[in-house]
């Protein structure tokens, strides 16, 4: 099986049920894509799949053949895309682990709605952050919309 | 607190280590020190860009080393959990040490007494936790950086061939200050790593502070916005395995057989069937596949067959823990932490007049985002491990003592951790990855899956409360008898300190025990409802039940006294003119005396967090806006008072306090363990859930100004919102929400 990781061919030939999350972790060994889950439920594991926001730690890598993945090492090669810079305007992490898959919504939702309100913002934006820097992603997602 | 210089001057007798990395040490070349296993170890926890330019750098002291090209390398022992460590503490280093804030990197450090600290008289271990972080190491970090300025000022000196009194330290450079030739700290370096440390060093007076007190930007964030920063999760070390876990469905169970192993060993990558522990309890609770991927694992332990012994919590049922904390409740056998005057006596005789009130709070779990994980490598007579680990000693001493080893064989590599609260001070996950490397004997890393994480957690313990008082015809309590009853923390965690203390937990009588308000006859105690349910310390511990119930009924009181629930507290708290700051403080900053907007109601409530062993005082008042939609509570705003002394760092302790607000939403609108047939009910995030971005209200925070030196403050924001949100909800519907969470209460 092919497909494409921040531009790079993948060419997997291990068990075709595995879930694209341990395919980009453990054999591409992109590590930025975090496990939360395991049942889409928390969205630390959200990477662009053809541009679409994408919960990867359920989704077959099969099911992927010939596709464009972006992890967050592909989102920009210096921290410049602007919801990274947002992120570090306002010091949005705490401990961290939710912020790839953050930034990758975020980033999906920017490109949707340009300017998003607070609304399309809380529907969008159904990631899990135990640390509660969501007030923060939040005016982040405003100053990268309005930077 | 505990004097530093004594960490210090042991040293210089120490047979302390090179850099394990390479970076040798000069001053610890000189003294012909042995690599001492466990010391300043390669910083996995460092972002990649920093690690790849690791060249010789000096050893000054404990805390700082320096490269001769300027870069400034701050020690960090206490692990960055999302709390700030990582930029708050090395700034304290960098301000004393005049460094430029620009050339600092931070290297993680750890197997030197210098980084151990010890919480209310327990062991001294390298740890974190209980808040301490800056109140213990504020000043030992202030001594490190002013001992390693002036040697870098005498080196300075020696070098133009002047005095030292002529020379000043400005911001990575030594100045000679009648000519106004200077040299770079790295140029010097060398030399000052060879020179005394003054154990007296010369502090900064405050008006020289030029990094404490600003709201630098925290040094993790580039690593953690483009995925560079490296968790427990994602370790990878050469020749490593992966393990994945299958564990008991009872809180007790055991492995009797795995009746398909010779099936699961002949699937392709499939290495190992391991069975391992539950820590502390030695009995085979856990079945681990090792296999050459992670999924390859997780898939072969999803499909073992296990026969398992349900254990003695076989009959473990929610329903059944209720009861007995009812019967605790009224039991003659309490024991008692605090008494003051004739409570018990002027209650009896209240006859109708006793207000009484109980309240409950369930198990909660920590369900960190990144589920318990750790990487170890059991060879010949040492042990390496690798992962987000809280309690470091904690690992070298549970590895050693299961592996026959001196504690100093277990080597700690520790990395960024996705989130802890707690948690990852147990060693459970550690030593499940070093059994798997030890049946082997290669590295292996071990993941929990997200429902193992949750059904075998070390839960925040259950809670009900009792509380009577009578009160004086001005409506102000004479007499208040408070009880709290459940499965005791310290009881498991430490009960030979527990029983030397009479028998009473602190933690789960946190700030009733040592109570703020002023009340004349006053007793305290409590019932420990065993439970063979694990339990240990969750952010904020004991406080997010005690507080809630004492808070609770304070507003309870308040009401029954038609009083304004901040006069109230104002005329309790008026010998402590802190308290009656932050009081003062949250009622203007959050509009309290003013209407409030339609459909919004408020509620407040205070707390005087204390620490552990009441190693601190932070003063937090808050109140909080609520509106109800169709039923349902909505916390709109917080607006938070603090007083945590001098403050290094303002935006990471506002950081602090917002999450603080959110975590304890969460615990206050949705949190519950339950227990059925022995096991946990809950097993992820469809039925643990976590408050989501739409839920999080809008959060303001003010710091107080104060002289005192800076107090606890990642764990004090989490108490007073569940008394301030139901005390709100009451205002709007009547309705006294006493059982935590309130999702259970309104419907």
């Amino acid at each position: 099986m092919r497909f494409f990781l921040n531009g790079r061919p993948i060419d997997f030939d291990g068990d075709p049920q595995t879930p694209l999350l341990w395919v980009i972790r453990d054999f591409a060994e992109l590590t930025g894509t975090k496990y939360g889950c395991g049942v889409a439920l928390c969205g630390a594991c959200t990477v662009h799949v053809d541009g679409e926001p994408t919960r990867c730690c359920v989704l077959p890598v099969e099911s992927i053949t010939g596709r464009q993945i972006t992890t967050i090492e592909g989102l920009s090669k210096d921290r410049s895309h602007p919801v990274q810079k947002a992120w570090i305007e306002k010091d949005v992490p705490q401990c961290g682990y939710c912020q790839s898959g953050m930034i990758m919504a975020a980033a999906a939702l920017l490109k949707q709605h340009p300017k998003p309100t607070d609304a399309q913002i809380d529907d969008a934006m159904t990631n899990l952050c135990r640390c509660a820097t969501y007030h923060r992603i939040r005016e982040a997602i405003h100053a990268a919309a309005n930077g | 607190m505990r004097q530093p210089t004594g960490d210090i001057s042991e040293r210089s007798a120490a047979a302390h280590g090179t850099a394990a990395h390479g970076a040798t040490s000069r001053r610890g070349f000189l003294k012909g020190a042995a690599i001492a296993a466990g010391a300043l170890l390669v910083p996995v926890s460092l972002a990649r860009d920093v690690l790849a330019a690791e060249e010789t750098s000096y050893e000054i002291t404990d805390w700082i080393r320096l490269e001769p090209n300027g870069r400034t390398i701050i020690g960090l022992s206490q692990c960055e959990v999302g709390q700030g460590v990582y930029t708050g503490l090395p700034q304290v280093v960098a301000d004393e040490l005049e460094a430029d804030w620009a050339t600092v990197s931070v290297s993680f450090v750890t197997g030197r007494d210098a980084y151990r600290i010890s919480a209310a008289n327990e062991e001294t271990q390298q740890f974190v936790g209980a808040s301490m972080s800056v109140t213990q190491f504020h000043q030992r970090l202030r001594i490190a950086g002013a001992q390693a300025r002036e040697a870098l000022v005498q080196a300075a000196a020696a070098r133009f061939k002047v005095r030292a009194t002529q020379c000043e330290a400005r911001a990575g450079r030594v100045i000679h200050l009648p000519t106004g030739r200077s040299i770079a700290y790295g140029a010097l370096a060398a030399d000052a790593a060879k020179l005394p440390l003054n154990p007296n060093p010369q502090l900064k007076a405050q008006s020289e502070r030029r990094l404490i007190g600003q709201n630098l930007k925290r040094l993790d964030t580039p690593a953690k916005v483009d995925g560079s920063a490296i968790f427990g999760i994602d370790v990878r070390v050469s020749d490593m395995l992966f393990g994945a876990v299958r564990m008991a469905p009872t809180q007790t169970g055991k492995v009797i057989a795995v009746r398909n192993e010779a099936e699961i060993l002949a699937r392709p990558g499939v290495k190992a069937v391991v069975t391992a522990p539950f820590w502390p309890l030695p009995a085979p609770t856990t079945v681990i596949v090792v296999a050459d991927s992670y999924w390859t694992a997780k898939r072969a332990a999803d499909a073992l067959v296990v026969e398992w012994d349900a254990g003695i919590a076989a009959t473990l049922d929610s329903g059944k823990i209720m009861e007995q904390r009812l019967a605790a409740l009224d039991t003659d056998k309490a024991v008692v932490a605090t008494q003051i005057g004739e409570a018990e006596a002027m209650l009896a005789a209240a006859g109708s007049k006793m207000i009484e009130a109980r309240y409950h709070t369930p198990y909660l779990v920590h369900a960190t985002m990144e589920p318990v994980v750790a990487t170890a490598h059991v060879r010949d007579g040492e042990i390496e491990v690798w992962g987000p680990i809280q309690g470091q000693d904690m690992v070298r001493k549970t590895l050693g003592k299961h592996f026959n080893m001196a504690p100093e064989k277990v080597i700690v590599h520790t990395t960024f951790l996705g989130g802890s609260f707690g948690r990852k001070y147990v060693p459970d996950f550690v030593l499940h990855a070093a059994v798997a490397s030890n049946a082997v004997g290669r590295p292996v890393k071990v993941i929990r899956s997200r429902e193992d994480d949750i059904r075998h957690g070390y839960y925040r313990p259950c809670a009900s409360a009792r509380f009577r008082a009578t009160l004086g015809d001005d409506g102000y309590p004479t007499a208040l008898h408070a009880r709290v009853v459940g499965e005791s923390l310290y009881a498991m965690i430490k009960p030979k300190a527990m029983e030397a203390a009479g028998g009473w937990d602190e933690t789960m009588l946190d700030a009733i025990y040592n109570l703020a308000y002023a009340v004349p006859n006053l007793t305290v105690d409590n019932v420990n409802v065993k439970q063979p349910i694990p339990v240990s310390f969750m952010r904020s511990v004991g406080s997010t039940s005690a507080v809630f119930f004492l808070e609770s009924f304070v507003n309870e009181l308040a009401d029954a006294a038609n009083v304004d629930p901040y006069l109230y507290r104002r005329h309790m708290l008026a010998q402590d003119p802190r308290a009656l700051a932050v009081l003062d403080r949250v009622v203007d900053g959050s509009g309290w005396r003013k209407p409030a907007p339609a459909g919004i109601h408020r509620g407040l409530a205070f707390n005087l967090y204390t620490g552990r062993g009441g190693a601190f005082k932070t003063y937090v008042a808050q109140v909080a806006e609520v509106e109800l939609v169709k039923g349902r509570i909505a916390v709109r705003r917080v607006f938070c008072a603090v007083d945590t002394g001098n403050v290094i760092n303002p935006g990471l302790v506002k950081a602090n306090i917002e999450g603080g607000i959110g975590f304890a939403l969460t615990n206050t609108l949705k949190s519950e363990v339950t227990f059925a047939n022995g096991g946990a009910e809950q097993s992820n995030f469809h039925d643990y859930p976590l408050l989501s971005l739409a839920e999080m209200p809008r959060i303001e925070v003010a710091l107080l100004d104060s002289d005192r030196p800076p107090q606890g403050c990642g764990e004090v924001a989490l108490a007073p919102v569940a008394p301030a949100v139901a005390h709100a909800v009451y205002r709007a519907t009547k309705v006294r929400l006493r059982a935590m969470p309130f999702s259970q209460g309104l419907t």
